[in-house]
């Protein structure tokens, strides 16, 4: 029988180095977000999670990026890929990472906040020690995410994580029905994370997107429940048996006993002008 | 300009912890019995797994074989280094820490952050033991204990074993292997050098049935306690141009067109495609 996670992530020392004084955090000022985190029973990996993958959404997209998303699932009943860039594995990125596909953990430390998500090997690392936006941050799939602790009840004790994530890359979508982000990639990400004052074993977290895709700021709730008895961390390699490989800009798929094929109705093979043998 | 990490990481009652935690009851925790492992962790040497040239591996001579095979065949045929289609490296070659190593120590867990394909680990340090049935994995199950070996109070080595494989896995990117029935055994310990509080030694040694006896390799790596502005982020598949077709590896061109990995190399089979 697994023991669950039973550490208490505290904290010590912090930031400060400028005077190289080493600070120490008072543990019992953080909330407690042990434990292994995962989306509720029955729900699924669409974005917002109160209603069904595809245009129930009601994403308030702009007319240009609407057309985006009805040709990603046109190609996705043709049997292509539409706008979901995971199936070669690239991660889901911001915001999408928070659909929490396979479940996360929280390690709370005073300079910053580690959420480990073994969907695609995530590691957002929210940076709380007061710094600001650097000024030549590289883009990443997760972006740059800086932090603040509020105590909102004022009972001496935090309890809300307020984040802000600029900095992505593409190409991300929100969920894989290819509902688009925008590809300047100048999307802004707000979270409210927070424990349900009515259950603490429930997290919550309000998700706003503010995307050149939409025509306004885009909020949704995405809640997880924790589990802490007999926390078993499985590994997933989204590498490890995927099937789809990507040539130049066309998406093939290798079959079960090893040969390349095509995705869909009438596309072709792929050049192989490099291959003597193929020449013949 | 960032604050450096300065952070050392706490913990609790690891041994109560489960009855504990489930009760919600506050501990007290001791910061100070544990090492300080923070900053970012470089690898010193080369990326062999002993640091040089494997020319000691105690390979049996069914896997010398193998190994051979596939050394003959390195600036070729590709296939034999499973990173390079971003699979997982997996136990024990992680270690050799290909991107900037992070280590977290909480009561109950060392995390291990490795920011290349899915190079993270939990070592599990809360006293659980090994579990009936478990999931094989590329990194394996990880349960650790701390230990006070010079028994000033403080703890100054984490001892790990490491069980439950999946394959393929290669002790490194020169096509070493190691067995594919998967039972190997890696036991670590992992300290800072007592004469440089800088280096980390980490004291792998590897059974496997691949190997005619345990094979130990000392690995250490440099602290950079410089402040950590980003944490780079590694996506394999983000850069990768090799493409795994069957039994053969290929790479896509700057020109967005499948090319071969070596000469004489058969194109793919189109027997799929429409003709």
């Amino acid at each position: 029988m697994l023991f669950q996670r039973s550490a208490n992530t505290v904290a010590l020392a912090a930031a400060l180095c400028a005077a190289c004084t080493v600070a120490f955090a008072d543990d019992s000022k953080y909330p407690e977000w042990r434990g292994q985190w995962r989306r509720p029973p029955g729900i699924g990996i669409q974005w917002d999670p109160t209603k069904a993958l595809g245009p129930p959404q009601q994403a308030p997209l702009t007319p240009e990026y609407q057309k985006v998303f009805e040709a990603s699932m046109a190609d996705q009943r043709a049997g292509g890929q539409g706008g979901d860039p995971t199936y070669t594995c690239i991660p889901p990125g911001m915001p999408r990472a928070m659909t929490v596909v396979f479940p996360m953990d929280i390690i709370i430390l005073p300079e910053a906040t580690y959420i480990i998500i073994e969907y695609s090997n995530q590691v957002r690392r929210i940076y709380t020690d007061g710094r600001d936006w650097p000024k030549d941050a590289e883009p990443a799939f997760l972006g740059y995410s800086v932090g603040k602790w509020v105590d909102e009840d004022g009972d001496g004790k935090y309890d809300v994580l307020e984040v802000e994530t600029r900095g992505m890359k593409g190409p991300r979508s929100f969920d894989a029905s290819g509902l688009p982000l925008h590809v300047d990639n100048d999307t802004v990400v707000k979270e409210r994370i927070y424990l349900d004052k009515s259950n603490r074993d429930v997290l919550i977290d309000e998700v706003t997107t503010l995307d050149k895709a939409l025509t306004r700021p885009w909020t949704v709730t995405k809640k997880y429940v924790r589990e802490k008895k007999n926390v078993i961390w499985f590994e997933y390699n989204c590498t490890e048996n995927n099937r789809h490989v990507q040539i130049g800009k066309d998406n093939y798929y290798v079959s079960a006993d090893g040969f390349l094929m095509p995705v869909r109705k009438g596309q072709g093979p792929p050049d192989l002008k490099y291959f003597k043998d193929a020449q013949q | 300009m960032f604050s450096r990490r300065m952070v050392t990481i706490i913990a609790l009652a690891a041994t109560l912890g489960m009855a504990l935690s489930l009760a919600g009851v506050a501990h007290a925790f001791d910061e100070a019995k544990y090492p300080d492992l923070s900053g970012q962790w470089h690898r010193i040497g080369p990326d062999r797994f002993d640091g040089g040239t494997n020319r000691d591996a105690p390979l049996t001579p069914e896997y010398r074989a193998i190994y051979e095979k596939v050394r003959k065949n390195e600036a070729g045929n590709m296939i034999a280094d499973p990173m390079l289609s971003c699979q997982a490296p997996g136990m024990p070659r992680v270690m050799m820490a290909y991107a900037p190593m992070e280590i977290i120590v909480t009561a109950d867990t060392a995390h291990i952050l490795i920011e290349n394909i899915h190079d993270s680990r939990r070592i599990h340090t809360d006293g659980r033991p090994w579990p009936g049935e478990v999931d094989p994995s590329f990194r394996g199950l990880s349960i650790g204990q701390w230990q006070d070996t010079d028994g000033d109070g403080r703890f100054d080595t984490l001892i790990a074993e490491t069980r439950h494989f999946q394959g393929p896995r290669y002790f490194d990117g020169s096509g070493l292997p190691l067995h594919q029935d998967n039972n190997t055994v890696i036991r670590e310990r992992i300290f800072l050098d007592k004469s440089n509080p800088d280096v980390l030694v980490n004291e792998i040694t590897v059974t496997d049935s691949a190997l005619t006896r345990p094979w130990t390799v000392t690995k250490t790596y440099r602290r950079d306690r410089t402040p950590v502005a980003m944490h780079r982020e590694s996506v394999c598949a983000d850069h990768s141009s090799h493409v795994a077709i069957g039994e053969e590896m290929y790479v896509v061109g700057p020109d967005g067109n499948l090319a071969p990995t070596r000469p004489g190399q058969p194109a793919p089979d189109l027997r799929y495609f429409p003709r």
